[in-house]
């Protein structure tokens, strides 16, 4: 893991989503999403001082569930705090996330919030989102072969590409994610419209 | 504890009770005449004896050691031990008090009148019985002068532990100086005897005869420093904060024992500590070189309002303080993250926008800190709100009687085992049901006592006396104001404990 986000700070991305687990993980069995928990705060533990040398911000997206072991919260906590005023590479860590959920609670706070109706726009929905500054997604790499969004970040992927790498997560590493990232560039990209580039124009 | 008498609104109407049978109303007649013969200006103000002390570092040992002495004066014990909100919340509760007696020691008679009818008000609120059944009365004249009593004596003792014992005319200006306080808080103020001689006689008497061991001096020697919260200013810190605390906590205990009166140590059984008599009067000596230092540095208000400035607020020094803090705090995290996998039992702090019930119940309802809820808790909140607004009457009355109804309202939906009272247990059982009409009710009074100027708005400066601090996230939109309806809903949905706040948290929350 810490190689593809190595890979991806040194290639230049300035935001980074891993999906960690899902808000429909829970329904595995109790003793693998233990083992699950344990081995995420092995990892939060081991890699914080490298990624708030390397100055990225870490941010953990969902953590709303009370099954969430305390001390697991805590260091995500500590870990926002710690990297929280890095300006490099912003890694999400979506962690009990659900792409839906959010869109709800999004709704949830816009009611709440007094809007009139007729004055809900987008962006306005937008804004009640969590970490309302995360842009839209470009890429989406779903590795293992299988091809779906999965609950994942639902408002932000509107127009991502996608990419399915048959190679399973664990062994996913910084060569494939430059292979997906070559890929992406290779992709034209015009967000419903005609080509926003003309022949033999260069992309940026 | 047990039930106490008339301080509390009952669901059912009692027998006619001694005193006040309605807590929301103060004894009639409460505001302070002009006491015969005003005291020359000089008692007051700026070149009083009293001023040179306010800021001399020795006073907080000196205040400490007041405070024990009064608590353990069993009607004043018993007061603290059912009113009180030290235990949950020291600093309000300290910064209250040295702002009032800034008030009642500044040169402007008018705010010392003033103050001292709110005074007067808010301790005819205070009465009740001890768990012994003994009646206590925040308004007996011979309490109050007990209260002044300690505050001069320990004055007085500071300087000479300190090293630099005061001479006899100094030290008789020193005495007119609090015989005139008490004096001005009106005819039933109480009366310190008129001489210095007598004094100490009355001094030694209530030391030897009067003093005993109340749980409430217990409380403040030995547990009070053991959970003291975490000023504002350290909030973020809490780690840091702990083990200063386990340290300092002993040594200010053990220092305070050893400079209370030798009778009044050996009738209460309070421990002698082997070398706690030097420590004491070291420290004493210690705290008094601060006089070396330039001016200003160690001014009372200024340390004050340093330990309560809090990030969010809107003070010039908050942003230098804010990024102190959030590097103290970063290295906290990081600190944390790298110490191998200590054992860590706590709530997951910040994990959502609400909080449990269990949290609210501690950290807002229970004001006193004894771990059930109760009139006391209640009539804690309208104190605090009452004198962060500065009300007169009738809006405090009106605000008591509000918070009164509210307590009706709980007891009947709450109280499930009828000890009239409400625990932790029953609270989380019944939490939906405590947004009822008189907690609107409490909403609506609080919004018209806010809104001063009484157009359906509160604008910057109603804010800022209520909340002490701008405008900022809670209020959305550009026309900075706060409807009436924004105004209860956002207070509703705290006080039900279903969303934390960022203007309500500090008001009743903050420690």
């Amino acid at each position: 893991m810490i190689d593809v986000i190595e890979a991806a700070r040194t290639a230049g991305v300035e935001w980074l989503s891993l999906y960690a687990f899902s808000t429909e993980n829970w329904q595995r069995p109790g003793s693998e999403v233990d083992f699950l928990m344990r081995l995420v705060r092995r990892v939060v533990r081991k890699h914080a001082p490298l990624l708030h040398a390397r100055g990225i911000r870490c941010r953990f997206l969902g953590v709303a569930d009370p099954r969430i072991p305390s001390p697991l919260a805590r260091d995500f906590a500590d870990l926002m705090t710690l990297t929280g005023m890095n300006r490099g590479m912003t890694l999400t860590v979506a962690f009990d996330h659900g792409g839906r959920r959010d869109i709800v609670e999004a709704a949830r706070s816009l009611i709440r919030s007094g809007v009139a109706a007729d004055a809900v726009d987008e962006r306005h929905f937008a804004a009640h989102l969590p970490f309302p500054d995360t842009p839209d997604v470009d890429l989406v790499i779903r590795t293992s072969g299988e091809q779906r969004i999965s609950n994942f970040m639902l408002w932000h992927v509107a127009y991502a590409e996608m990419i399915f790498p048959s190679v399973l997560w664990p062994d996913f590493r910084a060569p494939h994610f430059l292979e997906c990232l070559h890929t992406y560039q290779q992709r034209d990209r015009r967000f419903g419209g005609v080509t926003p580039k003309a022949n033999g124009e260069p992309h940026s | 504890m047990t039930d106490t008498g008339s301080s509390r609104p009952r669901r059912t109407r009692s027998e006619a009770t001694d005193h006040h049978p309605d807590p929301a109303r103060p004894t009639p007649g409460t505001p302070p005449e002009t006491p015969l013969g005003t005291p020359p200006e000089s008692l007051f103000g700026p070149d009083s004896q009293f001023h040179r002390f306010f800021n001399d570092p020795r006073w907080a040992l000196a205040m400490l050691r007041a405070t024990v002495l009064e608590a353990a004066h069993p009607q004043i014990g018993a007061a603290l031990i059912d009113n009180s909100t030290f235990v949950a919340h020291p600093w309000r509760r300290l910064r209250n008090t040295l702002v009032s007696l800034q008030r009642m020691f500044g040169p402007d008679e008018e705010t010392r009148q003033r103050e001292a009818a709110r005074l007067n008000r808010l301790h005819a609120r205070l009465s009740g019985t001890d768990a012994r059944n003994r009646p206590y009365d925040a308004m007996d004249p011979q309490v109050r002068a007990w209260v002044v009593a300690t505050l001069f004596e320990s004055s007085v003792t500071m300087c000479r532990l300190g090293g630099q014992p005061l001479d006899q005319t100094t030290m008789n200006q020193l005495y007119a100086e609090f015989q005139a306080l008490l004096a001005a808080f009106g005819d039933q103020a109480g009366h310190l005897p008129p001489t210095l001689q007598e004094f100490w006689q009355y001094y030694d008497h209530m030391v030897q005869e009067e003093l005993e061991s109340t749980e409430a001096l217990r409380i403040i020697l030995y547990k009070l420093f053991d959970h003291l919260p975490a000023p504002p200013l350290l909030d973020g810190l809490p780690t840091v904060w702990a083990a200063g605390r386990a340290l300092a906590g002993p040594v200010i205990g053990a220092i305070t024992v050893a400079s209370l009166p030798e009778p009044f140590r050996r009738r209460a059984g309070l421990p002698e500590i082997p070398g706690a008599q030097t420590l004491m009067q070291s420290a004493y000596v210690a705290a008094g070189l601060a006089r070396f230092l330039p001016d200003g540095w160690l001014r009372t208000e200024n340390v004050t309002s340093l330990l309560f400035l809090s990030p969010d607020s809107d003070d010039p020094r908050a942003a230098t303080l804010t990024a102190l803090r959030g590097r103290m705090k970063r290295a906290g995290a990081l600190f944390r993250l790298v110490t191998p996998f200590p054992a860590q039992h706590g709530p997951a702090e910040g994990a959502g926008p609400g909080r449990d019930a269990e949290e609210f119940f501690t950290a807002v309802l229970d004001q006193t800190g004894d771990g059930y809820l109760d009139w006391p808790d209640l009539a804690a909140m309208a104190r605090e709100l009452s004198s962060r607004l500065d009300l007169d009457e009738p809006a405090e009355t009106k605000l008591y009687h509000a918070y009164a109804e509210w307590w009706r309202e709980l007891q009947t939906a709450l109280d499930t085992d009828g000890d009239g009272r409400i625990s932790k247990e029953e609270y989380a059982a019944g939490v939906p049901s405590l947004a009822g009409p008189a907690l609107i009710r409490v909403a609506e009074v609080l919004f018209s006592a806010t809104d001063k100027d009484g157009n359906q708005f509160i604008d910057a400066d109603e804010y800022r006396a209520l909340f002490r601090t701008g405008f900022r996230r809670t209020v959305t939109g550009a026309d900075a104001s706060y409807s009436r309806s924004a105004f209860v809903k956002d207070f509703l949905s705290f006080m039900s404990g279903r969303e934390r706040s960022t203007a309500f948290d500090p008001l009743l929350a903050e420690a």
